[in-house]
């Protein structure tokens, strides 16, 4: 039994709140179910900070509570330098988004009903213009207002605020979860409420576009799924400090196909190159909260899984040096095909989908690196992806509830009306590109200089041109994010659109947030630097073939003519 | 390691946060009106400027500050500020510069609706310059570097609406199958691309000298040139330094990185004076000017040759010079004429920096190159805000619209002029002779193998220069009204003097004289 309860608690509240959520929605009112909600996460989000600090200043190197459950081996909820990013992460934006999804989800929802699908304007939300792309345009708060008493869109947002606190449930429970079958039972609760929501609420022919979401991701868990149970039964357990301890005893010939499980299975979630067929079609005609969920927090727990499951827990089997270039390689792969998709694209959503895919290359070509720069590089962008894929898809919503059109040759010139947006979508933009001061660029230049020092160490020409490769890829973000930029804020203002304004302020203030929060780590990047090179440094302390990181004095340890470098790099930590 | 000079070290600091805080409250103070706002940006621009001189006295005395704070302790990374005196020249130049055409601005952009989003980016631009000239460390001044980059993607971009009258080239002139006339988004965004090909170079470099020494700091990489010693046994070092030279090509517009700095003459033209003509353009200069004593220093500690390196930053310097000066013999607007010639220029500051290190002493082509540098920005920035009257006065871009403005533009006139002498190097008494001299000088007695050619390639830039240059003047200034100004005295627009506030800041970047 542990000594405090902050962690199953914080994951448990919002799987509780759910019901009342829709019983409130339902009862009381749109507005009580949305601050319920992000009550509920924010509860849920202070509790994760208590035992965070303490892991974040040293006090303690982890923070565990574990309770027996089955014969599968103790439930555990664990924050430790690894899982310390993710988890604040995941937790800050579902909480954010919860404010953001009111207003747009408003508007969804109350399009969606039959009369108004039909294409009739009458009732209390017409709007007198009546184009017929994607509903009214410039949803003004009083119109909102209206919309909202209707009972059948109090209905239709309570069951979305339960489904969206059991999503982000499930996200919490994955990375803080101690056990493989823990783990696995996670990660598929993350995939039920999200084909809900997909289903429920999303675009264009969302229920197939659901089905084929859950198909690619269950079918990918599934393969995790065989891997996982061959790696608990060689190893005596199913839980991660058995496996880790007990690593030795997998046969040899089997870690070759356990490691190929777990690496399709977890690289249909990131989404990697021939596995990334279902992303751009559910992020883009999911509804964009949900969207803003989906690629900044969940397609990356793929990369967790990777650093856990395999990096971690096999570390002692020495698969890591065996197959690292393959995952850089891959890597590249996803980056390049996905900047280049990108940039063919006219829809915003599908941009940003491509655009996700191509920065999980950034992070496969990160952990393929073999050092702890990269590898702490590719960690960090999943911070940096995540702030700022969500402000480009809050920015998206902006647009889409504004405009009411998705499509960029249709919009143009939007900067002068609505600045709040444009502004906050540029510091999301810079993100993206890697620019300091936003944090891209911390993530950015750490990885690229792990992915170089490997290269550099070996005298490898392989690795050389990747990385020049991967670098120009750089410029390949750079210009379809600028080009998008371009199409959506600069140029002539079509007529149809000379009377948008900016939104409310439920999406606004949400987007300055990430704002700030991108920026703040742009500039003091240590909050979540220090744990993760931690850890890193940690998990391979033992391992002579990773690079570590280079230190002022001696002519840095990465080349020497002395023999291997010492496992644990001496001075310039914090 | 903060030197002495207590209160000193917060000057050096708040040269490059002043504008920062600056941009960060000039959306707040535009409530208070416009002339609030107007006042503020320049007290602002003012401040850093006085902070930048306060440090004079301490580079007379051949001093330096050096402060550092701790930064990433996960990598063992430190920010700071190194004032030696190289960096305070520099912020000085650029302060002060940036300070005149903050208030020449006033004058130039009245009444545009939105001023308050440009007076954010020209004081971000400020701030992000002078941490490029103050930082001891590369990571800082790539966070400067990149700063000035977005600054001027914004200010190029600033009429976004893209109105025809914004455009900078001639419409329907096709060469090779590109369309050369181009919108201030698409050159915003041409400009922010190009330099982001060379500063993904200048990482690449960064990367390598950081992975064997640790650090990014200056004074920390001399101090243990083990790092340097390990790397070019692997010769890796140079490449790394020509990597770094990578990052100066596509800031300053070198050749093949050169195409942006032509489609930025869409911005204010107070932008093109300060950004690029005074300022962005010459941090590939300064960056070259920190580096090239550090690897100088190297080679001769280690008794390896940096040869290769200083080669490539001179000829590129050099075919960069006369293939822009080509260019600028026969185009017809007059911000591209400035905008030719100031890469042209750049290319006979890298030359005079290269040719330092292929030269025994060190120091006769690095002053030359400097100097020039300085001279340059303070005539360039005059011709520019001085073509900024001429088209706010007639209302073109082109000099076949313009003529016979002698006259009524007295004034004008004789400020371009006298600029324009010192851009064309006019014997004795301009500082453009000095400094182009002492570039000649040097390369002629550096004792390289090759410094024929160079010194031929200079002597024709020279003749091109003068060239174009008094044949910008004469379009101008002299001969027979065109027609469009016929047209516009017809319909009432008299052709008349520039205001007070733009007047007095072309003349002041004069005093060098």
């Amino acid at each position: 039994m542990a000594e405090s309860y902050f962690l199953l608690a914080a994951t448990f509240i919002p799987l509780f709140m759910a019901p009342i959520a829709y019983g409130i929605g339902r009862k009381v009112g749109v507005n009580a179910a949305t601050w319920l909600s992000f009550g509920a996460l924010a509860v849920s989000t202070g509790l994760l900070f208590i035992p965070a600090v303490g892991v974040y200043t040293g006090q303690q190197k982890v923070y565990a509570e574990s309770y027996t459950w089955s014969q599968f081996g103790n439930f555990g909820l664990r924050i430790d330098g690894l899982s310390l990013p993710f988890v604040l992460i995941i937790n800050v934006l579902c909480t954010v988004l919860a404010l953001y999804s009111k207003p747009y989800m408003v508007h969804k929802v109350s399009e969606d009903l039959p009369e108004r699908s039909a294409g009739h304007s009458d009732g209390p939300m017409s709007a007198g213009r009546g184009n017929g792309s994607h509903g009214s345009a410039n949803v003004s708060g009083t119109q909102l207002t209206i919309l909202e008493t209707d009972q059948r869109v109090k209905n239709q947002m309570g069951l979305y605020f339960s489904l969206y606190l059991a999503f982000s449930m499930g996200m919490l429970g994955t990375v803080l979860a101690t056990n493989l079958i823990e783990f696995y039972v996670f990660f598929e609760l993350m995939l039920v409420p999200s084909f809900f929501l997909v289903a429920f609420y999303g675009y264009g022919a969302r229920r197939r576009i659901a089905l084929m979401f859950f198909f690619w991701t269950h079918s990918g868990a599934v393969v995790l799924l065989l891997g996982l149970l061959a790696m608990g039964f060689f190893a005596g357990g199913f839980d991660f400090d058995t496996v880790k301890a007990n690593a030795a005893n997998i046969p040899a010939q089997w870690v070759p196909l356990i490691v190929f499980a777990i690496v399709i299975g977890l690289g249909v979630k990131l989404a990697a190159f021939l596995l990334h067929i279902w992303l751009p079609y559910a992020h883009a005609e999911a509804p964009t909260p949900v969207s803003a969920l989906l690629s900044p927090a969940m397609i990356g727990i793929g990369a967790y899984g990777l650093l856990r499951l395999w990096m971690e827990l096999l570390g002692s089997t020495g698969s890591y040096e065996q197959y690292n270039l393959y995952i850089n390689m891959w890597g590249l792969a996803t980056m390049i095909y996905g900047g280049a998709m990108a940039l063919m694209q006219d829809d915003i959503k599908k941009v940003l989908a491509y655009s996700s895919i191509s920065q999980m290359g950034y992070i496969l070509f990160g952990l393929g690196s073999e050092s702890i720069l990269g590898i702490s590089g590719g960690t960090m962008m999943y911070v940096t992806h995540g702030l700022g894929k969500a402000i480009l898809f809050m920015m998206a919503g902006s647009i889409i509830l504004q405009t009411g059109t998705r499509s960029m040759s249709k919009l143009g010139g939007l900067a002068g009306k609505m600045p709040y947006t444009a502004v906050l979508a540029m510091i999301g933009a810079l993100t993206i590109i890697g620019i300091p001061p936003t944090s891209g660029f911390m993530g950015e230049w750490i990885l690229f200089n792990g992915v170089l020092q490997t290269a550099t160490n070996h005298m490898d020409a392989f690795r050389t041109t990747m990385f020049g490769l991967g670098i120009l890829a750089t410029v390949l973000s750079s210009a379809y994010i600028l080009w998008m930029f371009k199409r959506i804020f600069f140029g002539k203002i079509p007529e149809e659109l000379a009377h948008v304004k900016d939104s409310n302020r439920y999406i606004t203030v949400t987007m300055a947030v990430f704002a700030a929060m991108t920026l703040i780590v742009g500039v003091l990047p240590d909050t979540f630097l220090n744990p993760i090179t931690d850890y890193v440094n940690g998990m391979f302390a033992n391992q002579k073939e990773v690079l570590p990181l280079p230190t002022a004095h001696t002519g840095g340890s990465a080349i020497s003519d002395t023999g291997p470098p010492s496992s644990l790099p001496k001075g310039g930590f914090g | 390691m903060a030197m002495g000079f207590e209160g000193i070290a917060i000057n050096t600091w708040l040269v490059w946060i002043l504008p920062f805080a600056g941009a960060a409250i000039i959306a707040a103070v535009a409530r208070g009106g416009y002339k609030v706002r107007d006042y503020t940006a320049v007290a602002f621009a003012l401040a850093s400027a006085i902070s930048a001189a306060t440090l004079i006295p301490l580079a007379l005395q051949g001093e330096e500050v050096h402060s550092q704070i701790p930064w990433i302790s996960s990598l063992g990374l430190k920010a700071g500020v190194l004032a030696d005196p190289l960096a305070i020249v520099m912020t000085n130049l650029v302060a002060w510069i940036s300070f005149l055409i903050i208030v020449y601005s006033t004058g130039y952009m009245y009444g545009d609706r939105d001023l308050t989003r440009y007076w954010f980016f020209m004081l971000f631009f400020i701030g992000s310059m002078q941490l490029i000239v103050l930082s001891d460390n590369l990571l800082m001044v790539f966070f400067g570097w990149e700063g000035v980059g977005l600054a001027s993607y914004a200010l190029i971009g600033f009429w976004y609406y893209d109105r025809k009258k914004d455009f900078v080239g001639k419409e329907g002139h096709i060469a090779g199958g590109i369309p050369m006339w181009a919108s201030p988004t698409h050159a915003g965004m041409k400009a922010f691309l190009m330099t982001r090909a060379g500063d993904t170079m200048m990482l690449a470099g960064m990367f390598l000298i950081f992975m064997h020494a640790g650090t990014f700091g200056f004074k920390e990489l001399l101090e243990d040139p083990s790092w340097a010693f390990a790397m070019n046994q692997q010769n890796l070092l140079v490449p790394a330094a020509v990597l770094l030279f990578g990052g100066a090509i596509g800031k300053s517009a070198q050749f093949p990185l050169n195409e942006w700095l032509l489609e930025a003459m869409t911005g204010p033209t107070a932008v093109s004076a300060l950004i690029h003509a005074a300022t962005m353009v010459k941090a590939g200069v300064f960056l070259v000017a920190r580096i090239g004593p550090l690897f100088f220093a190297l080679a001769m500690m280690g008794a390896f040759s940096m040869q290769q390196f200083f080669e490539v930053v001179a000829w590129v310097g050099a075919i960069t010079a006369f293939l822009l000066a080509t260019q600028a013999l026969v185009n017809p607007e007059i911000k591209k004429v400035l905008a030719y010639s100031t890469g042209s220029q750049i290319g006979y500051m890298m030359m005079g920096l290269g040719i330092a290190g292929l030269s025994l002493n060190f120091v006769d082509g690095y002053t030359a190159g400097f100097f020039h540098m300085m001279s340059h920005a303070m005539f360039k920035a005059s011709l520019f805000m001085g073509a900024g009257a001429l088209l706010h006065t007639v209302g073109s871009r082109f000099m076949t619209d313009m003529g016979g403005l002698k006259k009524p533009m007295r004034k004008t006139y004789i400020f371009m002029l006298l600029a324009s002498l010192s851009l064309a190097g006019a014997p004795l008494f301009t500082s453009g002779f000095w400094s182009k001299d002492a570039i000649f000088a040097s390369v002629l007695e550096s004792g390289y193998g090759y410094a024929w050619p160079l010194f031929i390639m200079a002597v024709m830039v020279a003749v091109m220069t003068a060239f174009y240059t008094f044949r910008m003047i004469g379009m101008a200034f002299f001969g027979k009204p065109s027609k469009h100004i016929e047209e516009m005295e017809r319909h009432g627009h008299h052709i008349h003097e520039a205001g007070p506030s733009m007047l007095s800041h072309t003349r002041s970047s004069q005093w060098h004289r």
